[in-house]
C-alpha cells in the first residue's frame, strides 16, 4: 500500500526557498541510467552557472511547465505536451535495440491480452507501449488500458492481463514472465531506429550557447566514470555492480545524434498520428526557430485542428487563448461538441447540494461559507435536517445528493460511514460526496491511505466523488489562495485512486483569483493527463470566482467573455473528457444557456440548494423546467441524467 | 431546410459585404437562423466596422418623478393607476432638485427621467422641474420624457408635439429617451398598450423632436406576445424614420420581464433571444449609429457578452432604477464607473466615457492584455459553423 508519495510532500510549495543566485535551475532524476548525464554537474563542473537538484520523475515536467525549473532531464512526451520547450543538443537517455528496463510482460502473448496494466510513472513509455501493442495487434480493437502501481502490476499479471513495467522493477523481474517484449527491441524492429526516452529540456530562451556544452561535458565525465557510478549505485540502492555497469554500457545510448533524432521524430510523429500526443516540432537550444509547420501556420488552422479533435499542446492552447476570436473559439468548441454529442441532446441532473457542515480549518481566501472551529455560527446538519432535505429531493424527482462540507476535525471516518450507510438504507438516492480535500482530511485524521479511506467510504455507500476544491491545479496559485489545502498532485492522486477502484468523478476549475492563462491551461492539461491514465472523469466544469461579501481574495482575471472563452478552450483541450458543463450558478441562466454554444453539452444540476457560491452573494436559481426551456431555446433536446451521464428520460 | 437557412446566412453576409441594405425577409430569416454564433460574428463585424473596439458608457442617474399613470399597459409593473393607490408616488420639486444637487459623483453628465402619464399635474409643473434642475447643476444633460409622454402632453394640453417640445427645451430639455416604443405594430400594441400613444404617434413625437434638432433614442420591448415578424416590422419602422430625420442616436432592445404585471404567465426571453435580437438590430439598423446593451434589462453577464454580439454601448451607472426592478430584474441597482470600465475591458474593448449626445468625455486605455487579433480572419470558420450539421 502506497501512502503519500514522499515526493509530493517534500515539494509542497517549496518554490524559491533556495537561493539560486541567478543560476539556471536544473533538475535531474535519481535513476541509474541518469547518473552518467548528471555526473559532471553533481561533481561541481558548473556550480557557478547552475543550481542542480534531484526530484521525483513525475515532478520534472511539472517544474518545467510551472516555471519552477529552467532545465530538466525530462521524458520526451512532455516535449509534445508543452510544445515550446527547447532540447539541449548532444545528449539523451536512449537505446538502440534491447533496453531491458522498459517491457511488456504477460502470461499470454502480449498481442492477445484483453487488458494491459500500465505503470503510469512514465508517460513516454506508456505511449511507446501503446504504439507497439497497436502495431502487434495489426488493426484489431485496442485492449483495455488501466493504470496501476508497479508492484500491483507484478502481482496481477496473468491470464489475459498483461502489464507494462518500467525501471528497477523491470530489471528485477527478468525472466519471471512467460512472455516479455523489450520495448527498445520492439521499437528497433518496427522502425530500424534508436529510441529516445529522455532529454535535457529547457524553457525557451533560458539556456545560452555558452551553457549548453556544459551538459555534454557532464556526460563525458559520466561516461568515463561508469564503473564507479555502477559501484556507487550498488552500494546505495542494492543490486549487482557488474549488472549495473553492463546495463549502462550495453543498453543505454547517450548520444543525441542524427539517428537518435530520427528515432525521436518518428516516435512523436506516430504518437501524434495516434492522437496520443499533440503534434509537435522539435526545437533546440541555440538554434533558430523550427521550420514552418502547416498544422500551426495560423490561428485558423489551429482552430480547425482542434475542432477536428487534434490534441493541443500547452503552447497551442495558449495561442488560442490569446489570439482566437471569441466567436471562432465558440464555433470550434461547438463543432467539437457536436462530434462528441451528435444527437443535439443537452442533459442535466436533478439533485440537491447539501453542505453537511460549515466548520472548516482551511480558511481559504476566496470562501465566504466556512466558519472556524468553535465559531457560534458553525453547524453540522442533524439526521432530522438531512431527512427533510433528502425527502424533499426525492419528492422533487431527485436522483442524487451532492454532499460536501468543510474540513471539520470533529467528524471522523466512522461518522461518515454511519451517515452514508444510513442514507443508503433509508432513501433511494445516489451519493455524490466528498471532494478530494475532504478525503485528504480523513486520510490525515485517521492516518490511513487514500485507498483505504475511499474503499471504506465506498463500502458504506459512496457512489462518486465531486471534482470540487481543485481551484486551479498549479501549486503557485494554490499556495496563494488556499495555503492549507492539498497540493495539485495530491488532488489528482485522490482522483487517480478513486478511478482505479472503479469510482467515477468530475473535475472542476475555479478561476479568476491569482491564476493566469498559463495556470488555467496547465490545469486542463493535468486533468487530460490523468484522464488518459484512468478514463474516470465524467465531466469538466469551469466556474469563475465570485468576489463579494465575506471573501478576502481579490478578483483576478474574470468576466463573462473570459468565462465563455475558458469553457470553449476546455472543450478543445480536454479531448478525452466526454462532457463539459456550463456553470449557470455563477454566471446566471443566460450565460449558462449561451455556454451551450461554447462547447458545453450539459447544464449541470438543478441545485435547489447551494450555499457556498451564494454565501458570496451570487444567487441564481433554476428549476428543471427553466433548464429545459433555456436549452430548447437553442434548438436542443433535453434529457435528465444520472452522475454517470446515463440518460434517465427520453430526450425531448 | 438546413441548406435553405445556410444559403440565407451566406446571402445575407454577401449583401452586408456589398454594403446592401437588408430586407424585411432577411430580418425574418435571421430570427430563424440556427447558427447563432455566426450571426453574432456578422453583427460583431458591423459593430467593429462602425466603432472598432470603442465601447461607450456614461455616468448618469435615473429619476422617476411619478409612477401614477393613466395608461394600463399589461407588461408594466411600475405604474400605479391612481394617486393615493398603494405604492403611488409623485415627487415634489424640492425633493427632485435635492436628489440631483446631492448626487455624489462630480462626473455626472446625465439625468434620465421617465414617468407615468399623470392625470392632473399641470404642464408648468414639468417645466419648473426642469428649470430647477438646470439651476442646481446646469452642466447635467436632461434626457427626459419618452415619445409617449410628449404625445400625452400634446393631447392633454392641446398643443402640437412641436409646441410641447419647444417649451420643454426652453426649460432645459436636452434629448428624449427611447422608451415607450414597445412594439409599434398595431396588432400587438392594441393588445398590450391600448391607452397611450399608438405606433404612429410615438414616431410622430420623435419626428417632431428630430426636426427641432432634439436628438432621441429608440427602443423595442420584445419577448412577450409579439412574433419575430413584428420585431422586424418594428425595426424597419424605426429605420424608415431614421432615413428621414437622422435624429436617433441609439437603439436599445428591452427584454420583457414578467413579475408583478398582467403578463406574468408568459416566460421571459432567454439570453440567446436577447443576443439574437441585439445582433439582428445591429444588422438591420444600418443607419442608427449605436446599439446599446442595457445591463438592467439583460443582466450584467449577458450585457458583457453582448459587446461581442453587436452592442457598442453599456448605458451608464444608473444608480436607481424602478421600472425593471418592479418587474423582477435581478440586475444590481447601480454599477460604479470602475465596474463599467472593467466590464468593457474584460470584453476586450476600449472604454469611452461619453455624454448623452455621444461627445467623448474621456477615452480610457484598453486592458493591458487585449483579447488579441479579433478580426474574422478568413472564411475557414464556416467549415466549423452549423450550416450543414444541425445541432
Amino acid at each position: 500500500m502506497v501512502k503519500r508519495k514522499p515526493g509530493l510532500v517534500q515539494n509542497r510549495y517549496r518554490r524559491d526557498t533556495v537561493d539560486h543566485g541567478g543560476r539556471l535551475r536544473v533538475v535531474g532524476v535519481s535513476f541509474l541510467n541518469a547518473q552518467p548525464l548528471l555526473h559532471g554537474l553533481l561533481s561541481g563542473l558548473a556550480d557557478d552557472r547552475m543550481h542542480v537538484e534531484l526530484a521525483e520523475p513525475a515532478e520534472l515536467a511539472r517544474r518545467l511547465f510551472e516555471d519552477e525549473a529552467d532545465v530538466a532531464l525530462s521524458p520526451v512526451a512532455p516535449l509534445a505536451t508543452h510544445g515550446g520547450l527547447e532540447i539541449v543538443p548532444g545528449c539523451a537517455i536512449g537505446c538502440d535495440g534491447a533496453v531491458e528496463s522498459v517491457k511488456l510482460v504477460g502470461d499470454c502473448p502480449i498481442e492477445e491480452a484483453d487488458e494491459i496494466l500500465l505503470d503510469a510513472a512514465s508517460r513516454t513509455s506508456v505511449v511507446l507501449a501503446r504504439l507497439i501493442v497497436r502495431h502487434l495487434r495489426a488493426g484489431k480493437a485496442e485492449p483495455r488500458y488501466c493504470a496501476r502501481p508497479a508492484r500491483e502490476i507484478v502481482a496481477t499479471v496473468g491470464g489475459k492481463t498483461a502489464g507494462l513495467l518500467i525501471g528497477d522493477i523491470a530489471l528485477e523481474t527478468r525472466g519471471k514472465f512467460r512472455y516479455e517484449i523489450d520495448l527498445g527491441q520492439a521499437w528497433k524492429e518496427l522502425t530500424g531506429l534508436p529510441f529516445v526516452f529522455a532529454v535535457w529540456a529547457a524553457r525557451p530562451g533560458v539556456v545560452s550557447a555558452r551553457d549548453a556544452p556544459l551538459f555534454t561535458s557532464s556526460l563525458e565525465a559520466g561516461l568515463a566514470a561508469r564503473p564507479q557510478l555502477a559501484q556507487a549505485w550498488a552500494r546505495g540502492h542494492g543490486g549487482d555492480a557488474e549488472a549495473h555497469l553492463a546495463y549502462l554500457n550495453d543498453r543505454i545510448r547517450y548520444q543525441l545524434d542524427e539517428r537518435a533524432l530520427a528515432g525521436l521524430c518518428e516516435f512523436l510523429r506516430r504518437a501524434a498520428e495516434a492522437k496520443l500526443l499533440p503534434v509537435t516540432e522539435l526545437s533546440f537550444v541555440g538554434q533558430d526557430k523550427p521550420a514552418f509547420s502547416p498544422q500551426r501556420a495560423s490561428v485558423d488552422s489551429l482552430l480547425d485542428y482542434a475542432a477536428d479533435g487534434g490534441r493541443l499542446s500547452f503552447q497551442d492552447a495558449m495561442r488560442l487563448a490569446s489570439e482566437a476570436d471569441t466567436h471562432e473559439l465558440g464555433l470550434a468548441a461547438d463543432a467539437r461538441r457536436r462530434t462528441l454529442h451528435p444527437e443535439g441532446v443537452v442533459t442535466y441532473i436533478v439533485d440537491r447540494n447539501v453542505n453537511y457542515t460549515n466548520v472548516c480549518t482551511t480558511s481559504c481566501r476566496f470562501c465566504a461559507f466556512y466558519r472556524p472551529v468553535g465559531h457560534e455560527e458553525g453547524y453540522v446538519l442533524t439526521r432530522e435536517q438531512l431527512t427533510q432535505k433528502i425527502e424533499e429531493t426525492v419528492a422533487a424527482g431527485g436522483v442524487q445528493i451532492l454532499l460536501q462540507g468543510g474540513l471539520n476535525p470533529a467528524l471522523h471516518l466512522e461518522w461518515y460511514e454511519d451517515l452514508f450507510r444510513w442514507i443508503k438504507a433509508t432513501f433511494p438516492i445516489k451519493l455524490h460526496a466528498l471532494s478530494p480535500e475532504e478525503i485528504w482530511h480523513l486520510v490525515r485524521l485517521e492516518d490511513l491511505t487514500v485507498q483505504d479511506v475511499l474503499t471504506r467510504l465506498r463500502a458504506a455507500g459512496l457512489d462518486s466523488l465531486p471534482g470540487g476544491g481543485a481551484e486551479v491545479l498549479t501549486d503557485r496559485v494554490r499556495a496563494k489562495i488556499a495555503k492549507a489545502k492539498c497540493t495539485s498532485a495530491e488532488w489528482l492522486e485522490v482522483m487517480r485512486v478513486a478511478h482505479r477502484i472503479g469510482m467515477r468523478t468530475t473535475a472542476t476549475m475555479m478561476f479568476g483569483t491569482a491564476d493566469t492563462q498559463a495556470d488555467r491551461v496547465l490545469h486542463m492539461l493535468k486533468v487530460r493527463e490523468l484522464q488518459d491514465e484512468t478514463g474516470g472523469f465524467t465531466a469538466f466544469i469551469a466556474w469563475d470566482y465570485q468576489h463579494d461579501v465575506g471573501t478576502r481574495q481579490v478578483a483576478g482575471e474574470t468576466g463573462t467573455v473570459l468565462y465563455l472563452r475558458t469553457q470553449a478552450l476546455s472543450r478543445l483541450v480536454l479531448d478525452n473528457v466526454p462532457n463539459i458543463q456550463t456553470s449557470w450558478v455563477t454566471q446566471g441562466p443566460g450565460i449558462g444557456q449561451i455556454g451551450l454554444r461554447y462547447g458545453a453539452n450539459d447544464m449541470g444540476s438543478t441545485m435547489f440548494e447551494e450555499n457556498v457560491v451564494s454565501s458570496a452573494g451570487t444567487t441564481f436559481g433554476m428549476d428543471a423546467a427553466q433548464i429545459e426551456r433555456h436549452a430548447r431555446a437553442l434548438g436542443f433536446k433535453v434529457a435528465q441524467r444520472n452522475m454517470r451521464y446515463e440518460r434517465l428520460t427520453v430526450p425531448a | 431546410m438546413t441548406a435553405r437557412t445556410a444559403g440565407t446566412l451566406d446571402a445575407i453576409e454577401a449583401k452586408l459585404q456589398a454594403g446592401e441594405r437588408l430586407s424585411y425577409d432577411d430580418g425574418c430569416a435571421l430570427f430563424l437562423e440556427p447558427d447563432f454564433l455566426r450571426l453574432g460574428m456578422l453583427a460583431n463585424q458591423v459593430r467593429e466596422d462602425k466603432h472598432g473596439d470603442r465601447t461607450f458608457f456614461n455616468v448618469n442617474m435615473r429619476f422617476e418623478a411619478t409612477n401614477v399613470c393613466e395608461a394600463s399597459c399589461s407588461f408594466c409593473a411600475f405604474a400605479k393607476l391612481k394617486e393615493g393607490a398603494a405604492g403611488a408616488h409623485t415627487t415634489t420639486h424640492e425633493a427632485a432638485w435635492k436628489e440631483l444637487a446631492e448626487h455624489p459623483d462630480p462626473r455626472l453628465t446625465e439625468l434620465h427621467m421617465v414617468n407615468g402619464l399623470h392625470p392632473t399635474l399641470p404642464f408648468e409643473w414639468y417645466e419648473e422641474l426642469l428649470r430647477g434642475w438646470k439651476r442646481v447643476r446646469p452642466g447635467v444633460h436632461l434626457k427626459c420624457f419618452t415619445g409617449v409622454e410628449i404625445h400625452f402632453f400634446a393631447q392633454k394640453f392641446g398643443m402640437t408635439h412641436e409646441a410641447v417640445l419647444t417649451r420643454l427645451r426652453a426649460a432645459g430639455l436636452g434629448s428624449l429617451p427611447g422608451g415607450g416604443a414597445e412594439i409599434l405594430h398595431p396588432d400587438v400594441r392594441q393588445r398590450i398598450a391600448t391607452d397611450k400613444a399608438n405606433g404612429d404617434e410615438y414616431l410622430a413625437a420623435h419626428r417632431a423632436a428630430h426636426k427641432l434638432g432634439i436628438p432621441s433614442n429608440c427602443t423595442m420591448l420584445y419577448g412577450h406576445i409579439e412574433t419575430f415578424e413584428h420585431r422586424v416590422d418594428h425595426l424597419l419602422r424605426l429605420r424608415d424614420l431614421q432615413d428621414e430625420t437622422q435624429g436617433f442616436q441609439c437603439f436599445i432592445p428591452l427584454a420583457f420581464h414578467n413579475e408583478n404585471n398582467s403578463l406574468r404567465k408568459l416566460p421571459e426571453p432567454t439570453a440567446v433571444d436577447s443576443l439574437r435580437t441585439l445582433a439582428i438590430s445591429r444588422l438591420l439598423l444600418d443607419n442608427i449609429p449605436h446599439i446599446k446593451a442595457y445591463w438592467v434589462s439583460m443582466g450584467v453577464p449577458t450585457a458583457q457578452i453582448a459587446l461581442r454580439f453587436g452592442a457598442d454601448d453599456l448605458d451608464g451607472t444608473i444608480i436607481h432604477e424602478s421600472i425593471y426592478h418592479s418587474a423582477g430584474s435581478r440586475a444590481p441597482m447601480a454599477l460604479s464607473r470602475d465596474e463599467l470600465v472593467r466590464l468593457i475591458r474584460e470584453a476586450g474593448r476600449i472604454p469611452v466615457e461619453r455624454d448623452t449626445i455621444y461627445g467623448v468625455v474621456e477615452e480610457l486605455p484598453r486592458a493591458a492584455v487585449p483579447e488579441g487579433a479579433l478580426k474574422v480572419r478568413d472564411r475557414m470558420a464556416r467549415k466549423r459553423s452549423l450550416a450543414l450539421a444541425g445541432n
